[in-house]
């Protein structure tokens, strides 16, 4: 669980592999662990490269570009920091990571998977959290 | 293989209970189980547990297992839990054959038991970091899904309301299912959204219940007050780089677990005569049927359209309403109904001539994968 109590947002808690990702994200860069022995790049960071094993890791700065691999769109409220209703998608980076974020910047019925996409960050209570928008001014609407 | 047999089965009732706990159900299916089995408990030399969503630890340090036992009165030759989600009711099973196949037990309790209904919260977790997007409870994972699945093979929501209506035709039949409640089309398509593309009737019951059966070796068959069921094959594969892999919501682990288990039973898919398949969701449903082969990839929507998997359809599946309407048993309840129709005592329920059967279990998001065929 990340909620540090029932109401306050659920802000992720950085730990030693994934410090560098949220690090960054404060200062608007959106990056990727990329292996120094492999050159594989992935989320979320660990403590080696899940694909040799090497610890030898490098946190490397991305285009903010992707696409939606899959997206839901909650109906439910959960938390009460974050009123449904809202998306959240699965993104696919154009370096080839996907993320857990949300689509904001359009209508929940707007989003589809296949769609073009920028990283935005956003803040809540002080921490910086990578969102996305359609990259296509089609998709965006009034909602 | 015909290593190992189950005995003995035993459940409680399964719904809102709220003077209950968790562990005097337990107790309750538990002794149960044994009693079903013509077994006492001083037989019982194995106890493996599947924590539900507690996550096996209590109060920081207590394993479920050792609280279980002590409220038994159990010294065991062999204990444990498994926490792979919904897939630890069948892997307890399986590590009570491989256990007892190796001699370190020969009987041997396996108990699901869980207060979730009367524990608010239980299955509404946020998953982690990701929980700064909004990504809570089960249900999301499963919308994402089924989102890909309608994206790329044109699976519409009347094919996942065939698997909500025949869990509710299914529980109509079952004198103990927690919702009886009959599900038309319209219903289903006017039903509430809780992470769209999937509807509440979509998602799971969650219960306060528990659920228990006993295996053992062959040799003790004499013994037993039932015909035993055969244990003919088990099986387990997973998914633990979750959607860094490709397909990760494309295929499920099911697509490995399935045809490796039924290959060691020496039985393919059209051997099967019962279908007990996890229905956490309805999706999962669409994507096991897939997965193990009952149809090709993609082409489940239409599979079970025309009440293929309800009660009078030619495939049944879940015949006792399963998840969705017999009551959330964690995987155990499956089992237990295919033991029931095995031995022949599911009452309206029975299924003709069924000689074999296959459960599947499926758990934490869509990483963790289990299979058991049985026998008669």
């Amino acid at each position: 669980m990340s909620t540090n109590s029932q109401n306050s947002y659920p802000l992720p808690q950085p730990t030693g592999f994934t410090k560098k990702f949220w690090d960054a994200c404060q200062d608007k860069v959106l990056t990727v662990y990329a292996c120094k022995n492999c050159d594989h790049t992935f989320l979320p960071g660990g403590p080696a490269c899940p694909q040799c094993w090497s610890p030898d890791l490098v946190s490397q700065p991305v285009s903010g570009l992707g696409t939606v691999f899959s997206f839901v769109v909650y109906q439910r409220t959960y938390h009460p920091a974050i009123p449904a209703p809202y998306v959240v998608a699965l993104i696919e980076l154009e370096e080839g990571p996907k993320l857990i974020s949300n689509i904001i910047g359009c209508a929940p019925k707007d989003v589809e998977i296949g769609m073009s996409v920028r990283v935005h960050f956003e803040t809540k209570d002080g921490f910086l959290l990578p969102r996305f928008t359609p990259l296509n001014p089609d998709n965006k609407s009034e909602g | 293989m015909q290593s190992a047999i189950i005995a003995g089965i035993g459940h409680t009732e399964f719904g809102r209970l709220p003077e209950r706990t968790a562990f005097d159900l337990e107790v309750e299916a538990s002794k149960r189980a044994i009693e079903d089995a013509g077994l006492t408990p001083d037989d019982v030399d194995g106890l493996i547990t599947d924590p539900g969503p507690a996550q096996g630890i209590l109060d920081g340090i207590t394993p479920h297992y050792l609280a279980l036992g002590q409220y038994l009165g159990l010294d065991p030759a062999y204990t444990g839990s498994d926490i792979l989600g919904g897939a630890s009711s069948i892997a307890i099973i399986q590590r009570a054959v491989l256990a007892i196949e190796a001699g370190l037990c020969s009987v041997c309790l396996c108990v699901y038991g869980d207060s979730a209904l009367s524990t608010p919260g239980s299955y509404s977790y946020g998953r982690g970091d990701d929980a700064a997007f909004g990504l809570f409870g089960a249900v999301g994972i499963h919308a994402l899904a089924a989102q890909r699945h309608m994206h790329k093979w044109g699976t519409r929501p009347e094919q996942l309301a065939e698997v909500a209506i025949a869990a509710r035709k299914h529980a109509a039949q079952t004198p103990h299912a927690q919702n009886q409640r009959p599900l038309t089309l319209e219903q289903y398509l006017a039903d509430k959204y809780i992470a769209q593309p999937l509807r509440r009737a979509d998602c799971c019951l969650m219960s306060d219940g528990a659920a228990a059966v006993i295996v053992t070796c062959p040799d003790r068959a004499a013994d037993l007050r039932q015909s035993p069921v055969r244990i003919l094959g088990h099986g387990q594969a997973s998914s633990l780089s979750t959607w860094a892999s490709t397909d990760h919501f494309d295929t499920l682990p099911a697509a490995r677990c399935g045809p490796q288990t039924l290959a060691r039973a020496g039985l393919t898919p059209n051997d099967i005569d019962l279908v007990m398949l996890y229905d956490c969701f309805t999706i999962v449903v669409l994507m096991q049927l897939e997965d193990y082969g009952f149809c090709k990839k993609g082409e489940a929507g239409a599979f079970v359209e025309g009440g293929r998997i309800g009660p009078s359809g030619s495939l049944p599946v879940n015949t006792s309403g399963g998840l969705l309407a017999e009551g959330y048993g964690g995987g155990m309840l499956h089992v237990i109904e295919a033991v029931r129709q095995l031995r022949g005592v599911a009452e309206q329920r029975q299924i003709k001539t069924v000689q074999t059967a296959l459960v599947s279990g499926h758990g934490l998001g869509m990483n963790t994968h289990a299979t058991l065929v049985l026998g008669k």
